[in-house]
């Protein structure tokens, strides 16, 4: 027996805040009715959407709505502000592990124009300055950066390319052209190693985290590197960051033997993802990745040790494990715990902690425990016949991911281009080593075939019975791999996959999008009767 | 027991009422679209129903597909994309591979032997390669729709047109007409730009037999330029532009068996 929880509108939001309100609600300092985003902040697109009713839910996204407000904040604090773009969630991890230092992504202005509904006019300011609709539309940074309406400007700048999206290089050195400067540092094109060579092997490649399975396991053929899977390794603290040090010991929830009937992945599962690179390209990431270091430390004015690494990547391996075991559960319960929308939201916040890595940990440990109250309660947010849909890359209006279960589809699985920012860090290697190692698995980085084996290998672990590979207008990184990805699932899996494109705006397509949307799932549903 | 099938499409409305357990079709119509759908699906379906000395009351189920599907009376709505394919699977059993080119928007579609949808891929971003460019092709030119097969099938040099976007496409017709070229090279060029638009949805691989639905399908000419485009047999199925809604009426009386 399933109770059916019902997603609120943001009118029904104003009326449940002041049911919380009642109760004991117990908010951050950031908290409030959601609102106030739309009064306060102008971000519009917030009418159009429809929440989980929960306050894990409200406080996940005042946390993502309130970013600005942070950084304006640590600015005034006269907190280092590092801009890193484009790796998605390698150099955050550098970054924290300072004292008195942020990091954000302004790449991620690109939903601005989305959640204000154009009335923040990024996308004209970049049109100006000649970066127009055929580029992606990351692009709105370039305008974030003109007005400085949006973040402050950092104070540091670092910029990953080589084996990134070309759309990204040039929207980068447009706005180094503005008289921004920046630090690049490159990220070669992940090649299989040559016969002979001496390789190493990726995050990613071995099964995803499961019970029993210690973090940044091997997979083999790195034998001097493997550990035992049981040998747990301990977070160091370093004293010079006592925000940080605050349960410090492994504090993060244990996955149960069984939560709500479910029982909890096994270890036997076994996918066939060998992700290797050569040994001369992770040291040469790693050498990148120590002149990014030494420009972090010489901004900030103290040193990045290694010990000050290790205690970073800890920390970020405590909210990708976090993230984990949130996207297991709310993928494999029998009905969906949470919606699409703010399991998205969840995702993204491993790219940078929202700008706060500590508190980043409690919103998704919040969203977590509730969650597993729900599975455990047999309570979910959707029809238990709900398609199971696999979901790659963002999209670029969060209207979408309300779309999708309009239809009568439940997201069973996601792949947003930045699966490297999701597995865990290698706390065993040499912090450096295990950076690049890190950012070598990019999906961007490698050829598409490696992306769709992981899509492949996730949606068949999860269930897929439809999948939607959705596009970005103008990002050209995309605009090979959804035919890859797609044939790859028909061919492997033998579902029913439908490429859509998702401008910042879906209003005018909506009509069209639906009706992919559910065609597809019709064509799922065809397949389960006999 | 009746049921019926409501295509409200971007052009126009077609129904098909069948006798399921006779599997016949009882009446059949279209008219054009209008800004009130949901009055005009209403007339023909009360037309054609008293055109067989039938009533709404002997209905017992219907199902409603095309653009407008959510603004015309039906008990359930099915997206066109699975409506023809069943249409198409009903007249044309041997299908694998189903190409619609309606008003607005084209599709391709992959069948499984049974005619269930394996796959399809949809253009509706943009109105080249539909029946709406078309309709601007023979409004520039000043001929009717029914006559651009006759044109195209005169011409000795099909004009080369290489924009696909409408607005584009329309200025590239003017220039050519501006240049001395012939009318019916202008077409020839069209229907084959419309149908390389088409293939390139298909992507590597085309299942035989391939059988080719819409309105679109009714412009002569059209069936060759994609059949030399995909470098195979295409079949024009028995009245094209009522497939949706002959699927429509099928799978209500699927849905009304439960």
């Amino acid at each position: 027996m399933t109770r059916r929880i019902e997603t609120l509108t943001l009118e029904q939001w104003d009326a449940r805040y002041d049911a919380l309100r009642a109760g004991p609600l117990r908010e951050p300092a950031y908290g409030g009715p959601l609102r106030r985003h739309v009064r306060e902040g102008g971000d519009l697109r917030l009418a159009q959407l429809r929440f989980d009713p929960s306050a894990a839910g409200l406080r996940l996204w005042n946390f993502l709505l309130t970013e600005e407000d942070r950084l304006r904040a640590a600015r005034a604090e006269g907190h280092l502000l590092v801009g890193a773009m484009k790796d998605l969630g390698t150099v955050p991890v550098l970054a924290f592990a300072l004292p008195r230092t942020v990091a954000f992504y302004p790449d991620g202005a690109w939903w601005i124009p989305c959640i204000m509904q154009r009335s923040d006019r990024l996308l004209h300011r970049a049109d100006a300055m000649g970066v127009d609709e055929s580029f992606c539309p990351v692009r709105a940074m370039l305008g974030a950066f003109e007005s400085a309406a949006h973040f402050p400007l950092p104070d540091v700048l670092l910029c990953s390319v080589g084996a990134a999206c070309d759309d990204f290089s040039a929207i980068a050195q447009r706005l180094a052209a503005m008289g921004h400067p920046i630090t690049w540092w490159e990220i070669p094109h992940r090649r299989p190693p040559e016969p002979g060579e001496e390789s190493v092997d990726l995050p990613g490649s071995a099964p995803l985290r499961t019970k029993g399975n210690a973090a940044s396991r091997e997979a083999g053929g790195d034998a001097g590197d493997a550990r035992d899977e049981n040998e747990s390794t301990p977070i160091p603290c370093i004293p010079c960051i006592p925000a940080l040090s605050e349960g410090c010991e492994d504090a993060s929830p244990k996955p149960p033997d069984c939560v709500g009937g479910i029982p909890a992945p096994t270890t036997d599962a076994v996918w066939d993802l060998p992700l290797r690179a050569p040994r001369a390209l992770v040291d040469f990431v790693a050498g990148e990745l120590q002149r990014v270091r030494d420009v972090l430390a010489a901004a900030a004015g103290c040193e990045l040790t290694d010990d000050m690494l290790r205690c970073g990547i800890a920390h970020a391996n405590r909210v990708r494990r976090t993230l984990a075991e949130l996207r297991d559960l709310a993928f494999s319960a029998p009905v969906a715990p949470l919606p699409a929308l703010e399991l998205h939201i969840a995702e993204m916040l491993a790219l940078h902690f929202c700008s706060d890595r500590s508190e980043c940990l409690r919103v998704l440990e919040d969203l977590l425990a509730e969650a597993r109250r729900r599975v455990r309660a047999g309570e979910g947010v959707l029809d238990p016949a709900a398609v199971r849909t696999f979901w790659v890359n963002p999209v670029a209006d969060l209207r979408m991911m309300n779309v999708l279960e309009e239809c009568g589809g439940r997201v069973c699985g996601t792949e947003y281009l930045f699966t490297h920012a999701l597995d865990e860090i290698p706390e065993h290697l040499p912090p450096l080593e295990a950076l690049a190692r890190t950012a070598l698995a990019d999906p961007m980085a490698g050829p598409a075939r490696d992306r769709a084996a992981r899509v492949v290998r996730d949606a068949r672990r999860w269930s897929a019975q439809a999948a939607v590979v959705s596009r970005i207008p103008g990002a050209s990184h995309c605009a090979t791999e959804g035919a890859v990805i797609a044939d790859a699932l028909r061919r492997e899996l033998g579902i029913p996959v439908v490429e859509l494109e998702t401008p910042p705006l879906i209003d005018p397509m909506l009509p069209g999008l639906r009706t992919r949307i559910q065609a597809l799932l019709e064509a799922a549903r065809d397949r389960r009767t006999p | 027991m009746i049921t019926a099938g409501i295509d409200a499409g971007s052009r126009s409305t077609k129904i098909v009422l069948l006798d399921p357990a006779a599997r016949t079709v009882l009446a059949a119509g279209a008219v054009d679209q209008g800004v009130h759908p949901e009055r005009i699906a209403g007339e023909l379906l009360d037309g054609l129903l008293a055109g067989i000395g039938r009533s709404r009351a002997d209905i017992a189920r219907t199902v409603a597909t095309g653009y407008a599907r959510n603004t015309v009376p039906a008990d359930t709505t099915i997206t066109e994309i699975t409506c023809h394919a069943r249409g198409v699977h009903a007249v044309c059993p041997a299908a694998r591979t189903v190409i619609e080119i309606g008003g607005q928007d084209s599709k391709l579609l992959r069948l499984e032997p049974e005619g269930r949808v394996r796959d399809f891929a949809m253009n509706d971003r943009c109105a080249a390669g539909t029946g709406r460019f078309l309709e601007m092709v023979a409004q520039r030119l000043g001929v009717g729709l029914a006559d651009l097969g006759p044109l195209a099938a005169a011409s000795a040099s099909p004009a080369a047109i290489s924009s696909m976007c409408v607005v584009f496409a329309e200025t590239e017709i003017i220039g050519l007409l501006a240049s001395g070229a012939k009318g019916e090279d202008i077409v020839a060029g069209v229907l084959d730009a419309v149908a390389s638009r088409v293939v390139t949805m298909a992507g590597r691989r085309v299942d035989e037999p391939v059988a080719f639905t819409g309105g679109v399908a009714r412009i002569a000419g059209m069936a060759a330029a994609l059949s030399t485009a995909l470098g195979l047999p295409v079949t024009i199925v028995p009245t094209p532009e009522m497939t949706g809604a002959l699927g429509a009426a099928i799978l209500a009386e699927g849905k009304e068996r439960g």
